[in-house]
């Protein structure tokens, strides 16, 4: 009786321990050269011409010898 | 339309760590971490320069090249940047970088060395809209985004560090260059951009 | 993982990054300076976790607020860049290159771009604290001001108004230093001063005795203009990194770069000629070269002989110079200096501008003057380009020095006589006898006719300690010094740490304001007697601050004052009111709650300081600069067109007369090519009309537009009325001008009339280079108090020891007839890092300029360090001759000559080897901490000025 007792008690330990082992799985399938990560707006809004046009005011302004 | 580019002109530079000091203030960056540095060679004797280095945003880039779970992506005019949820802090793009950019904020045992990071041409990253509190927390300020340059070149105390247009740095320099009547000295150029001036 | 083979990518992937020299940078050197290999990285766990929390709270609060933008100015040196902060819900959040400043263009060096962090304020002093039974306690302001006040007046009761000393601040903003120097004369005393002592006083007693004013007399602005840049006793690539910008740009232009520094410094980097000299030679190497300049007939004769008198007595001196004894001395060859001549003969315009390697000497008024002579033998004075280009230090030292924080003077060099005592009194309107008589009413100096206390020059910061340790007969005062009021001053910065502990532990009371606890806090070993007050940094509140160049910023609050720290006016107000003279002190200012109206206080200083034209810079001319800095060329400094056209930035002064009459600042000095009314001026007639029968007025020379084409006086309300011009006065005019001169009419109607017809109100002199008033009326060499050239010490000897000077005996053969240099074969010299400033708790306690510079070195070297048997990283004892010691690490370079040892001043913290983080309050010890340069330099002191002599000591390093 006590060795099934104790045997008892250990499963029941053991199933209250892997329950604290679930974690939220998010996988990230691997393929060679392609990047996965997440997507960044700024490509987006810096790819228009205005924001490139708007980079260049500010170089001149800042870093010629004004 | 020209790609980002720096171009630290060493014939201004004085080692003054101007830039380095202005990319922890809009960055945050912990001790320990530095995204841009000051290399001065000869030091002490006539000779003496110094030129400030950080991540070059290469043109096929070495460190993507290399990394193993491909965290890196650039924007059209070649900012390179990476996303640090996927980073694994491996140290590969570490290795492969020929200007030594990456930085790991952590030593741990087992070579833990927790997430890479480095200068983003203050152009933040991925996570979150841009400016975000989590894009600020993760990666600095995205300057980019606001119409604005590095702070690391905007302020430099002689302007010898200069960073934006590829061809509007080149003309600058150029300029310089014909006032001192010297030649052409795009320390890095070759390396990271695979070009001359 | 993408792995593609280039072609010809492998050569350039293993061959390190060539270039100059074709050396290579090895990567673990780079590592080791990044701090990573050095387990800085294991750092950025433990330390900056507190750090990023605080800055996450900073974010969190300000994440949603709406972006305010505030325009200051940099504290921590005299180029002034510009500051843009962006704060939100109260909160600095951001930092901004200010691009339209023309001072900096947006440029910041590694401090200017750290100024942010004072929004974070981590270690700094949060609420009034007080020693008690050797444990720091948390204290009221009003206990604070309570407990100090009644000590003070105790101790005034008992020992005199003079036992208290107020020693100021050059980062005071310019009415918080005029209001200070009020502060000490209504407490009724000349113990007051500030860093200009120990920095350029010898620059200001020199260069205004011998053209007028002591002043950088173009600006770092006018350097693109140069043709020749001769540096002596300048780092500005550590010390005015931003004003590199404009001298590099000046390079660019085709001018040359010439510096003299017993170190290659990161500037010698940068320069077409390096001269090499021993420290303390100065005299000797410029003398070296107008020899050449004499011997080859190449000065400007018509300039020396329409503006300069004396130049033949500096021929005879001169003369003495050959190639041959200036090499012995000096241990420049030859043919250096003959090269150094020619450059600055046949590249005209040529600048030459001189730090604290040329004024921290004994004899630094000898140096200073040397410098102006061959400057004027040149014909360089008064030229766009051209000029004596003083670099000051601090961020207000140069408005500081304006204001007469010092030991003697009141505001505007008026200096101490009584007149200039009645004349403020006018300004104040308080009753003249009412301030005579909150002095103390002995006299102790002038055998003959005794000269009342009110009347003689204070002690000097230099010298505090010895008020309180020497002899009370010995000094000319009442008693020693008592009480002690650190206010925004580093003691660090002054020689002799030994004897300053003992002053420190012998004081009565020692009463520390600033934002920082500083070195004082943990350097005497006392249980109680001190007091830590919290002052608010710059940009905590507004006012002006004056650049080197003479031009005033108007700076915008930023943030609220952090913590319980309060605006030093706010604090000087609060012991005004605890000793009773509240009333007086703020008579026309306004007083909105407890802080005085700085505006107001700017506006009584437009009222009383006509002697340097601080009279036309009103707060709404100031204000209207601010808005419209990118209306200002970048090299003249002039507005083109928009709201402020005509103006000079900044309104450098001279701005003369009132803010009415619009005066656009005077950008270059001594200038003739343009009117008075533009900004012009000839040399000031500063020293009377003749000496031994010759003239001291101008010859034949005078300004643009001049009715009186020669030399005047200064301008008196009788000479106005004897040329005729007294009925171009109103009447209101008229009436305050009766029987004054443009020094002390209050209406400014002599300075306007007198400029209208193109005049100089200050009279049209010639520049003298015979100071028949000093100890050596023309500059000669003696040498150092401590050298190691026994063999020159008598042909070059210093001065007899003085029984009083500046109240206190002072040594000098004394010293310099003991050889040391036996024991101590080293010369010691000290000088600046980049990334700290002055005494340095302010910077080393910013982790982000702290990361860049963590320990205290020595440079020492190679031959030195292996005749000692000491290698690089090493630590090592450093002993002055004095006994000071300080412990610390060994950077062997060949920056340095053999037989010279450089230590930077910025450290403290230690006290001979021993690290005190412990004795300062909790949390507020600074990330760096190191042993002060200054505990091991020495006694020595300017003849004129009491200049510290810190540039030349001897000691000797031992393996710790």
């Amino acid at each position: 009786m006590n060795a099934s007792k104790a045997t008892l008690t250990a499963c029941v330990a053991a199933l209250a321990l892997l329950a604290g082992c679930h974690e939220p799985v998010s996988v990230t399938v691997y393929e060679a050269g392609e990047y996965k990560g997440e997507s960044d707006p700024l490509l987006k809004a810096h790819a228009k011409s205005e924001s490139k046009e708007a980079l260049q005011k500010r170089f001149s302004m800042g870093q010629s010898d004004r | 339309m020209a790609r980002m580019k720096f171009l630290c002109d060493s014939e201004r530079c004085i080692e003054c760590n101007g830039c380095v000091t202005a990319c922890k203030n809009e960055h945050e960056v912990p001790w320990g971490v530095n995204r841009r540095r000051v290399v001065t060679l000869d030091d002490g004797v006539p000779g003496e320069r110094s030129i400030s280095v950080a991540c070059m945003h290469c043109t096929d880039a070495p460190c993507a090249a290399v990394c193993p779970v491909d965290c890196f992506y650039t924007t059209d005019d070649g900012i390179v940047l990476h996303d640090k949820d996927l980073c694994i802090g491996c140290g590969y793009c570490f290795y492969a970088c020929p200007f030594g950019a990456p930085q790991y904020p952590q030593k741990e045992a087992f070579g833990v060395r927790g997430k890479m990071d480095k200068c983003t041409f203050c152009a933040g990253g991925p996570q979150g809209k841009d400016n975000s509190e989590e894009e600020r927390k993760k990666y600095g300020r995205n300057r980019i985004a606001e119409g604005k340059l590095p702070l690391c070149a905007e302020m430099c105390s002689t302007k010898a560090l200069l960073a934006g247009d590829g061809d509007m740095v080149a003309d600058i320099y150029r300029e310089r260059v014909l006032k001192r009547s010297g030649r052409p000295q795009t320390w890095g150029w070759e390396t990271a951009y695979q070009e001359d001036v | 993982m993408k792995l593609v083979k280039k072609t010809g990518s492998g050569s350039a992937a293993t061959q390190p990054s060539s270039g100059f020299l074709g050396r290579s940078i090895d990567r673990r050197a780079f590592l080791k300076r990044t701090g990573l290999a050095a387990g800085g990285a294991a750092v950025a766990i433990g330390l900056p976790a507190k750090m990023m929390r605080r800055a996450d709270a900073a974010d969190a609060a300000a994440a949603d607020g709406d972006t305010v933008i505030k325009k200051s100015v940099c504290t921590h040196c005299s180029v002034g860049c510009g500051v843009i902060a962006e704060v939100q819900n109260g909160v600095w959040t951001g930092q901004e290159p200010d691009f339209d400043s023309p001072f900096n263009l947006g440029a910041h060096c590694a401090k200017g771009a750290s100024v942010r962090e004072h929004g974070h304020g981590e270690k700094r002093v949060k609420y009034p604290m007080k020693k008690v039974g050797g444990k720091w306690e948390r204290i009221s302001w009003d206990q604070a001001i309570n407990e100090i006040g009644d000590k003070a007046l105790e101790i005034r009761e008992r020992a005199g108004p003079d036992s208290v000393y107020w020693l100021g601040s050059a980062k005071f903003s310019n009415e918080q230093s005029y209001f200070y120097r009020k502060f000490a004369a209504m407490w009724g005393t000349n113990n007051v001063d500030h860093q200009a002592r120990i920095c350029h006083s010898t620059t200001v007693a020199g260069v205004a005795n011998t053209w007028g004013y002591g002043a950088m007399t173009n600006s770092y602005n006018d350097m693109h203009l140069s043709k020749a840049m001769f540096f002596i006793g300048s780092n500005a690539a550590e010390a005015h990194p931003v004003a590199m910008q404009h001298v590099l740009r000046g390079k660019e232009n085709g001018g040359k770069l010439i510096v003299c520094d017993p170190r290659f410094t990161r500037t010698a980097a940068h320069a077409d000629q390096y001269i090499r000299l021993r420290p303390g030679t100065d005299v000797p190497l410029i003398w070296g070269i107008l020899w050449h300049i004499f011997e080859n007939n190449w000065q400007d004769d018509e300039f020396i002989r329409q503006r300069v008198f004396g130049m033949e007595d500096v021929r005879k001196e001169v003369a003495n110079w050959t190639p041959e004894v200036v090499e012995n001395v000096t241990g420049v060859p030859g043919d250096q200096v003959k090269q150094a001549a020619q450059t600055m003969v046949e590249n005209k315009p040529g600048t030459l501008v001189w730090c604290m390697g040329g004024t921290q000497h004994h004899v630094g008024n000898n140096n200073t003057r040397a410098y102006c002579i061959l400057q004027l033998a040149l014909g360089n004075i008064g030229v766009a380009g051209g000029g004596a280009n003083i670099f000051r230090g601090h961020d207000n030292v140069q408005g500081a020095t304006d204001f007469g924080v010092l030991s003697d003077s009141l505001p505007g060099y008026y200096g101490l006589a009584e007149g200039s005592w009645k004349h403020w009194c006018r300004v104040w309107d308080v009753d003249f006898e009412w301030v005579k008589s909150r002095f103390d009413q002995g006299a102790y100096e002038g055998k003959d006719a005794p000269i009342p206390v009110m009347n003689t020059n204070g002690i000097t910061v230099s010298r505090w300690i010895d008020g309180v340790l020497e002899a009370k007969e010995n000094i000319a005062q009442k008693d020693t010094i008592k009480a002690m009021f650190m206010w925004g001053h580093a003691p660090n910065s002054q020689t002799r740490g030994p004897e300053m502990k003992k002053a420190m532990e012998t004081l009565e009371l020692l009463v520390i304001v600033d934002p920082y606890p500083t070195h004082s806090a943990v350097l005497p070993d006392r249980d109680d007697g001190i007091y830590l007050l919290p002052a608010a940094t710059q940009y905590e509140t507004c006012g002006s601050v004056t650049a080197s160049n003479r031009s005033l910023q108007w700076r915008e609050k930023i943030i609220e004052p952090l913590f319980e720290s309060l605006p030093d006016h706010t604090i000087m107000y609060k012991f005004a009111k605890k000793f009773g003279f509240a009333e007086q002190f703020t008579k026309h200012i306004q007083v909105n709650g407890e802080e005085p109206l700085v505006e107001d206080i700017l506006r009584e200083i437009n009222r009383g300081m006509w002697t340097i034209g601080y009279t036309g810079q009103s707060p709404e001319r100031l204000k209207l600069h601010l808005e419209n800095k990118h209306t200002f060329n970048t090299t003249t400094l002039k507005a083109e067109g928009g709201p402020c056209d005509g103006d000079y930035y900044g309104l450098p002064w001279p701005c003369w007369g009132t803010p009415e009459m619009k005066h656009p600042g005077s950008p270059n000095l001594y200038d003739q090519s343009k009117t008075v009314a533009e900004g012009g001026l000839p040399f000031r007639a500063n020293f009377g009309v003749e000496y031994k029968g010759q003239s001291l007025l101008s010859d034949g020379s005078y300004s643009k537009g001049s009715e009186i084409q020669d030399g005047y006086p200064e301008f008196t309300a009788d000479l106005v009325k004897q040329l005729g011009w007294w009925n171009d006065l109103t009447e209101d005019e008229k009436k305050a001008a009766e029987g004054k001169n443009w020094k002390t009419d209050l209406s400014g109607g002599i300075q306007r009339v007198v400029i209208k017809h193109g005049c100089a109100p200050f009279g049209n002199g010639k520049a003298r280079c015979v100071v028949w008033n000093f100890p050596d009326p023309v500059p000669i060499h003696r040498e150092p108090l401590y050298t190691p050239r026994r063999d020159l010490v008598e042909k070059y000897a210093t001065y007899e020891d003085r029984k009083t000077f500046w109240r206190l005996p002072t040594r000098y053969k004394s010293i310099q007839e003991q050889d040391f240099s036996g024991d101590y074969p080293l010369i010691h010299t000290s000088g600046r890092l980049v990334e700290y400033e002055g005494g340095g708790e302010e910077t080393r306690s910013n982790p982000w300029l702290a990361e860049l510079q963590q320990h205290m070195f020595a440079e020492i070297n190679p031959k030195n360090a292996n005749d000692l048997g000491i290698k690089d990283g090493q630590d090592v004892w450093l002993e002055g001759p004095e006994g000071g010691k300080i412990k610390v690490k060994a950077m062997v370079t060949r920056r340095v000559a053999p037989g010279v040892v450089f230590t930077p001043y910025h450290f403290g913290g230690w006290f001979q080897g021993q690290d005190l983080p412990d004795k300062y309050p909790e949390g507020t010890a600074p990330y760096v901490r190191g042993d002060a340069a200054n505990t091991a330099f020495t006694y020595g002191y300017d003849s004129v000025t009491m200049m510290q002599e810190t540039k030349v000591s001897l000691c000797k390093i031992t393996a710790a």
